[in-house]
């Protein structure tokens, strides 16, 4: 979708001649301006790496360690690992993520494979980097529940943390804001960018078989996934409401219902949407305008067929369940018919496609997926005690 | 009577119990410390709100990972405390301080070790719940999980309250702290041994305990060092010791990680000149029987131990307060001393009316039609 950036924009232009300016250019999130480019498919660069926290192997190794270590949690037993384990394409293989002990969460877990590479993170965008986005799930209620004092003063207490935090950072002491640094690090190289796609993006014009670029075909074609899933990211990075289904977990699930009433509590709902409110808004959390009911970031499509379930509240399990929900035109909730919003896109439409052509989607998403990225957990250094100081 | 009060004597401190009231004495004591010695008289309290703190008290979903609830510290087969020299903590840290009785804990002025709350219960039900080495409980979490429990439902409508929120959650379990009063102690009843007898008299004598241990709970709600030595269990245990560090860290004590002792009150006072450093609230001396071990870090096991380490003067500290002398006390006078602290140990709370019958769910029923009913 829109795109400010004058090079994309230029870049996009050159590229597609079949794409069209079409309705969505006054339509899409709402605030975008200007014509409707989409950004040609691309392979995968390098991710960015943020100025005020360059990478280093120390750095990374010190933020492997951390990104399994349970002692950054609320009670020492969930790491990031936990929600993001490497057995489950670094995500969680439920609709819901597990959540902190006693809760669970509301969400799909992420995958942490390419979150280097995206401006905003979370389901819609409420951290502005991987440090923000470390922090934010370490505190939160019903993922790590930590507390910044407690998570820093168990790092002063494992000698070999102290010792690398020194290296690394240059601090007498382990600082937490350096915890999510080192995380982020480590993080930027959990990267996925040698797909068969990446490679025939590349140039490598038989990384791709004959159906899966008869996928390929139909992605910018027919089936107009380019829309929203363009560029060398797959993803414009923007919001959507799709109709994607209420999980039905909500119905069944007391902790499911605690933590779905816990969120509208917590993210600043006015007390009517409290009451009222039977699905997540998504957007409208954070910019509190009604058209944003129900929209979340598009997802981006590498390392997928490591992630399921799918969409931002797994109700999918698998990509031929995905492909078909989008030739059906999307699906309803309660931000499309009218109960409390009607922002669906109307980008959104049945798309006529035959089995086989959804054979040939799904085969092209695949494609997106190189080798599985394994990781064994590093052994975790053990606590000490500190030396007896007199004052 | 203030024990700052470098003037007091033992006569003036034998007048305060009997001159309770008198206009010559009122400017220099407080109501509390002029007040008698007890009984302690119960506190009004709505039953069935009561109830609910009760229910509240014994429900681990008040703690972030639903592993402990307020009896896990403290036991009411312990006198609401708990026989550990340091307190348990939540999982992942483990305590540095004794755990205090709650049992006339609805008559301090100040609360915990430290007196770091000098508000009200409401505040200290707070700090329990949401401190993260304590309960660690985010209060949004804890308000719907106790809106998803069909019984507290129930029993917030029939209190007059409405639907549970994290306000009244705060209010009920004060309610239920109001009913965690001492009763029939032989010191109220009169039924005190002859030992025990002269054991108050040397108590309020010789040896000097109630210029501190004042008024019915035996405590005036104020700091006061009297060297304590430290528990060494903290500082060689990282899982205590770094609980201490995330404590002093959160109350603005500095150089935490330099420091290897409890800085107790410091944290309401904060003198630059650390003269605060090492106090800490004078304990109720009701119920002691089933609160031992002693002190704030629980270092001293027995009360024979206690009176003989007042006796000796108090502990070593560069803060002590200078009124600790030597006592001169023989075994005798110790021992009737002791027997006097018994006499203030009371009927157990342990029946119904103070311990949640049955077991508690930790488990959660769907709300039904929930696509319907409003949250």
């Amino acid at each position: 979708m829109k795109n400010a950036k004058t090079f994309n924009v230029i870049a996009a232009a050159a590229f597609m001649s079949t794409v069209s300016f079409a309705p969505s250019a006054v339509l899409a999130d709402g605030h975008a301006m200007g014509p409707d480019i989409n950004l040609p498919l691309a392979a995968l660069g390098n991710p960015p790496i943020a100025a005020d926290n360059p990478t280093s192997p120390a750095k990374v190794e010190l933020g492997k360690m951390l990104f399994f270590d349970p002692r950054v949690g609320g009670d020492a037993s969930t790491a990031c690992s936990t929600c993001h384990e490497p057995k489950q394409g670094w995500a969680f293989a439920d609709g819901f993520s597990r959540g902190y002990p006693g809760t669970v969460h509301w969400r799909n877990s992420q995958t942490i494979v390419n979150a280097a590479y995206y401006g905003k993170l979370f389901w819609v965008g409420s951290a502005s980097s991987l440090e923000k986005q470390a922090k934010s799930a370490a505190k939160g209620g019903v993922a790590g529940n930590g507390e910044d004092d407690i998570m820093e003063a168990r790092m002063a207490f494992i000698p070999e943390y102290r010792k690398r935090f020194k290296a690394v950072f240059g601090t007498e002491w382990p600082l937490i804001k350096d915890v999510w640094r080192a995380i982020a690090s480590f993080e930027q190289t959990l990267i996925q960018k040698d797909s068969p796609a990446d490679k025939y993006l590349a140039g490598d014009k038989k990384a791709l078989n004959e159906q899966q670029l008869r996928g390929m075909k139909l992605f910018q074609g027919k089936g107009n996934c380019i829309e929203c899933h363009n560029g060398a990211l797959t993803t414009d990075e923007k919001y959507y409401n799709l109709g994607v289904p209420a999980p039905e977990r909500w119905d069944e699930d007391g902790l499911a219902q605690i933590t779905f009433r816990f969120e509208q509590y917590a993210k600043g709902n006015t007390q009517e949407q409290y009451r009222k409110i039977k699905d997540d808004g998504g957007l409208y959390y954070r910019t509190k305008e009604k058209s944003d009911l129900g929209k979340f970031r598009t997802a981006p499509l590498r390392y997928l067929k490591y992630t399921a379930p799918y969409m931002h509240n797994g109700v999918f399990w698998d990509l031929r369940e995905v492909v078909e929900f989008y030739n059906a035109g999307g699906g309803t909730n309660i931000f499309t018919d009218g109960s409390m919003a009607k922002s669906k896109t109307p980008l959104l439409k049945p798309l006529g496609l035959t089995d086989a052509e959804i054979d040939d989607l799904v085969s092209f998403l695949e494609a997106y997926s190189g080798p599985e990225i394994e990781m064994s957990p590093p052994k975790l250094p053990p606590y000490a005690p500190l030396p007896m100081v007199s004052k | 009577m203030r024990f700052q009060n470098p003037t007091r004597t033992a006569s003036s401190i034998a007048m305060m119990a009997v001159l309770t009231g008198s206009v010559f004495l009122a400017a220099s004591v407080t109501p509390t410390q002029a007040a008698d010695f007890g009984p302690v008289q119960p506190e009004k309290f709505d039953v069935k709100k009561a109830d609910i703190g009760k229910r509240l008290f014994y429900d681990r979903r008040l703690s972030g990972d639903a592993a402990i609830s307020c009896a896990s510290c403290h036991d009411p087969e312990k006198g609401f405390a708990n026989d550990l020299p340091l307190s348990k903590a939540y999982p992942g840290s483990d305590g540095f301080r004794n755990t205090p009785t709650l049992i006339n804990t609805v008559k301090r002025d100040a609360w915990f070790h430290d007196g770091r709350i000098g508000t009200n219960l409401n505040d200290v039900t707070r700090e329990s719940i949401t401190e993260d080495w304590m309960m660690n409980m985010d209060m949004r979490i804890m308000q719907e999980r106790v809106k998803q429990d069909p019984i507290y439902v129930n029993m917030f409508k029939e209190a007059g309250w409405g639907e549970p929120s994290n306000g009244k959650i705060r209010n009920a379990i004060p309610e239920f702290l109001k009913t965690l009063t001492s009763r029939g102690a032989p010191f109220d009843t009169g039924k005190m041994s002859a030992s025990a007898k002269k054991g108050f008299e040397l108590f309020k004598g010789k040896a000097g305990c109630a210029s501190c241990h004042s008024g019915p709970i035996f405590s005036d709600s104020q700091p006061h060092n009297t060297g304590v030595p430290e528990n060494p269990d903290i500082w060689s245990d990282p899982m205590r010791h770094h609980t201490f560090v995330a404590y002093a860290m959160f109350m603005g004590v500095e150089n935490y990680m330099n420091i290897r002792r409890d800085v107790g009150a410091h944290v309401r006072t904060h003198k630059a000149d650390g003269s605060d450093i090492g106090k800490f609230m004078t304990p109720s001396l009701r119920e002691l029987k089933y609160t031992a071990p002693y002190m704030h870090n629980g270092t001293v096991k027995t009360l024979a131990d206690v009176v003989a380490f007042y006796n000796n003067g108090g502990g070593m500290d560069p803060n002590k307060d200078k009124s600790l002398k030597k006592l001169g006390l023989s075994k005798t006078e110790q021992a009737n001393l002791v027997a006097f602290l018994e006499a203030l140990t009371g009927d157990p709370l342990t029946g119904p009316a103070h311990v949640w019958a049955g077991t508690i769910s930790t488990n959660y029923e769907p709300i039904a039609n929930w696509r319907n009913v409003p949250n």
